[in-house]
């Protein structure tokens, strides 16, 4: 299966150790992420078992009631985080770019650190274990059960650092794939035309990019409340903050981990079918139309608090509105198996199981979606039942996926006896452990003592959820078994599979393809040079290019389509030596450096070893940062590739605007979260009972007009830069530094003086934690101080680089980046000083 | 060069409209009419985040996908916002 003597340099092959750590290439990090993945469902399925060992009997003992709460919380938590999802990705790395045409994902090394972002995430929730207690709370994490006083041990803090790090691992994520997805597609392939699995995953990631920055904002406002004791979500209207926090993350989720599944169903129905998608544009526009709408539906999920009936009527009626959809996707995959001739082979079972386990759970679901139902049906195993029929229906279709892609992955084929030997045990299992619940449904959620009537339906899921659990070790011997003696395959193993996966070697090669892909003569096809140079890159689909000949970079507008001299150029590119192997230490240190810092922080307020590690764990990072911003590593802009409708804009800036969207949501949460608690609290009260009056509008007025002069600064950077004045490049951005070190002095003045009044209505000081109101001052104004930390280290490493000349005339992309960037955060801070120093 | 000047008049506007706001405070129209310079206040910060996004961050010589990308965080800030606070009015 190795395919390292393909690029001819030395990247360690795939037999050695190295290669896995030092690999940024999509398809390693595919494996990675499913094998992980993998590790991480074994993991969840024995903490299910435990469970199910412990609900065999009404109020049995195996498990005393704090080690049953944390086996419920870390099965839910491991389950929807660590396993299904990164399950799925597992997949996009290794598929997404070659059904697009791709050589690699937009940026490989980010790539890469999502994925140690993520392994480090799970081991730092594993420690948790070990820390007096993993978190008890449930996976949903409700408030006030997740603040100190309830949820005081280490590992409970420790379980929220370790989601925020993997928040970052899937933001890192979505940034790379929305860039790639939308830059490196082969020429030809338009947006419409995207494979279904692609499709998918490119709806998916867009939610991602949004939901989880809701979920980032709840999950550092937690933390922070475990760290530095500020108040949120142990005060007035707290709870009902988290739920809307969480659920606004919660929703989306359903579909983030659905929608790769839906995919991997079209995929393969499709495939084994003999027959193009039935209705393929309608069922596009459905997963569109859903993924829009993921974001209107979360209040279903507080019926039962006090929110007004208004809401819940409105919310009611988007719930139900967004079956609709689903239900032209699910008529849509009906008709294919109709109109096609069916191949009833193992991943197709798979995916025929999830159609029908899906379609119980998305009806089941439709009582949850009424208002009047979902009083009684709420905190039941109802709840339980339905929402394992939908995501685990989603696990279903992928498992079907991971069937369906080992061949090209490995190069053999699996056991096909022992893989539908293992869709029978998989699915009467399932059904076993899953329906017996709506009959038990009164049985209160999350709790193991029930009433004695109930303990035959609870036996069988019992003896259900162990033929699951069997059915995954049957899957996992049939695979290692097939990737030892299994009988090797072609390029493509499956008659009537169509995407451009197949059109390669399996395992394909590390370039990927063997020319540059091309979809313009209406199939995939495969350029050499003589043909793009025949070509003349002329543009195509309506588009026009322009191109110098002399420097072999080229401009294109309307079609995307960027010259055949500038692939050239970039074909030279790609075979520098020193960029060849696309090999780094780099992103494995600085995700280990993370992990230390938050172990090290998970405990900061005990003391002992904890500080050191922190401290360890940052200076550990900050010589990963420096590492890789120094290192000699390339990943060439496509010079010929279908951009639409982001051409011309380079992939960096793409990046970084993606980034920029992800970070207005987390602004958005924590600006939210404050105006929720002010309204909560009485908004004009806010003022008379939290302030004091030493707080005044002048300190910000000030760091206004400073943060707006650094922000002109910038903009006069890149003014010089155009006109190749490299003092004027240096003098600018130093002005820059200057006024947002000034900034931060400001802060700290101010800060230093609210900290230490002496007033009688507040004798001890505005802190932290004195009030509401001061914790959402502190904590929102200081997250825009972070960035502006952050911004201030960049300029710490561009200014020196200026003084050699960096950034002039042509060479000025990184300035404008950092300017992006820079003025995002005088954006905010446009809004900050109005809602915290004035109204 | 008429680039610059354009940038430098935004600076001055983005100064004078950042003024105007803590004067809407200092004035006392917050305590005569709350909901009217709370109107007025959040507009300003309004059409300085267009101006700095937009010319600042070249938004308007970009194509529009960028802007949708944009706007798109904000709605569902947005949304979160507003039908998070409705919910308990």
């Amino acid at each position: 299966m190795s395919t390292e003597h393909d690029h001819g340099h030395d990247f360690p092959p795939m037999s050695s150790v190295k290669r896995w750590f030092v690999t940024t290439n999509h398809k390693d990090i595919g494996i990675l992420y499913t094998i992980t993945a993998l590790f991480f469902l074994l993991l969840g399925g024995m903490l299910a078992m435990l469970m199910r060992v412990q609900l065999w009997e009404p109020g049995a003992t195996i498990l005393s009631e704090g080690a049953y709460n944390q086996a419920v919380s870390a099965h839910g938590l491991i389950m929807i985080f660590w396993f299904i999802s990164p399950f799925a990705f597992g997949f996009a790395n290794y598929i997404v770019p070659l059904q697009i045409g791709a050589d690699d994902l937009a940026f490989p090394r980010l790539n890469a650190m999502s994925y140690w972002a993520y392994l480090f995430s799970g081991l730092l929730f594993i420690v948790s274990f070990f820390q007096g207690g993993t978190f008890s709370g449930g996976w949903t994490m409700y408030a006030p059960l997740n603040v100190p006083t309830y949820m005081p041990n280490i590992g409970g803090t420790t379980v929220v650092l370790a989601l925020i790090m993997f928040v970052a691992a899937v933001t890192m994520g979505s940034v790379n794939f929305i860039t790639t997805i939308y830059r490196m597609r082969a020429p030809g392939l338009r947006m419409r035309d995207l494979p279904m699995f692609s499709m998918s995953i490119l709806l998916t990631v867009w939610m991602m990019l949004f939901a989880f920055a809701a979920l980032l904002a709840a999950l550092m406002i937690l933390g922070a409340q475990h760290l530095v004791g500020v108040n949120y979500f142990n005060v007035d209207g707290g709870s009902l903050l988290w739920t809307h926090l969480f659920w606004f993350f919660g929703h989306p989720e359903v579909y983030i981990v659905f929608f790769p599944a839906l995919g991997v169903m079209a995929e393969v129905f499709q495939t084994f079918t003999g027959r193009r998608l039935v209705g393929r544009k309608w069922f596009v526009l459905s997963m569109v139309l859903v993924a829009l709408q993921s974001f209107i539906v979360w209040m279903h999920h507080m019926f039962l608090t006090g929110i007004n009936l208004e809401i819940k009527t409105l919310f009611m009626v988007t719930t139900i509105g967004i079956s609709l959809p689903f239900d032209l996707m699910v008529f849509s995959l009906i008709y294919t198996m109709i109109k096609g001739r069916i191949r009833y082979t193992t991943p197709f079972l798979f995916c025929l199981g999830a159609l029908v386990l899906f379609i119980i759970g998305g009806i089941t679901g439709v009582f949850l979606g009424a208002v009047v139902l979902d009083y009684e049906f709420r905190g039941t195993y109802w709840v339980v039942a339905h929402f394992h029929y939908v995501m685990f229906a989603g696990g279903t279709a992928l498992i079907g996926g991971l069937y369906y892609w080992f061949p090209k992955i490995t190069g053999k084929m699996y056991d096909e006896f022992l893989g539908k030997a293992q869709f029978a045990l998989f699915f009467v299992g399932f059904n076993l452990l899953y329906f017996p619940m709506f009959s038990a449904w009164e049985t209160p959620r999350r709790v193991f003592v029930y009433e004695t009537g109930l303990a035959f339906w609870h036996k069988v899921a019992t003896v259900g959820g162990f033929l699951l659990g069997l059915s995954v070790l049957v899957m996992l011997y049939n695979l290692f078994k097939s990737l030892a003696v299994g009988e090797e395959v072609g390029d493509n193993p499956w008659e009537y599979a169509t995407s451009a996966e197949w059109a390669v070697s399996s395992p394909p090669p590390l370039e990927n393809f063997p020319g540059i892909p091309d979809y313009r003569g209406g199939k995939l096809s495969f350029l050499d040079e003589s043909d793009l140079t025949a070509d003349g890159g002329t543009a195509t689909d309506g588009g026009t290019a322009e191109t110098s000949a002399a420097t072999g970079t080229g401009t294109a507008t309307g079609g995307a389509l960027a010259t055949a001299e500038q692939a050239l150029a970039t074909e030279v590119v790609e075979s520098e030596p020193e960029h060849a192997d696309h090999a780094s230490y780099w992103p494995v240190v600085v995700c280990f450096a993370g992990f230390l810092a938050f172990l090290g922080l998970s405990g900061v307020r005990e003391g002992g070893f904890y500080p050191w590690l922190a401290i360890a764990g940052g200076l550990l990072s900050a010589v990963g940062f420096v590492g890789l911003a120094q290192e000699s590593f390339h990943a060439p802009e496509p010079g010929f590739a279908e951009q639409w409708p982001f051409e011309g804009v380079e992939n960096m800036k793409l990046g970084m605007w993606t980034f920029l969207g992800s970070d207005i949501v987390l602004f958005g949460g924590f600006i939210g979260s404050y105006l929720f608690l002010r309204v909560a609290n009485g908004w004009m009260h806010w003022h008379e009972a939290f302030i004091p009056e030493e707080h005044v509008v002048m300190p910000g007025l000030i760091n206004t007009y400073l943060l707006l002069a650094s922000s002109f600064a910038v903009v006069l950077a890149l003014v010089a830069a155009e006109r190749n004045s490299s003092r004027g490049v240096i003098a600018s951005l130093t002005a820059t530094w200057l006024l947002g070190v000034g900034f931060l002095v400001n802060k700290a003045i101010e800060w230093e003086h609210l900290f230490h009044i002496h007033t009688e209505a507040f004798p001890e000081g505005w802190a932290l934690g004195t009030n509401v109101a001061s914790s959402t001052f502190y904590l929102t104004t200081g997250l825009h101080a972070a960035h502006v930390i952050v911004g201030l280290i960049m300029l710490m490493y561009m200014i020196p680089r200026a003084m050699r000349g960096a950034y002039l005339g042509e060479n000025q992309d990184s300035l404008e980046y950092f300017g992006l960037y820079w003025h995002f955060v005088d954006i905010v801070w446009l809004f900050l000083f109005p809602l915290f120093y004035i109204l | 060069m008429a680039r610059t000047k354009l940038y430098t008049a935004i600076f001055v506007v983005l100064m004078v409209f950042s003024t105007t706001q803590a004067l809407v405070e200092m004035t006392g129209l917050l305590e005569e009419a709350y909901w009217v310079a709370f109107g007025l206040i959040i507009a300003l910060s309004t059409i300085k985040a267009v101006f700095v996004a937009g010319y600042y961050q070249h938004l308007r010589w970009e194509p529009r996908a960028v802007t949708y990308l944009a706007l798109g965080g904000v709605f569902v800030a947005l949304a979160l916002t507003t039908a998070a606070a409705y919910s308990i009015l």
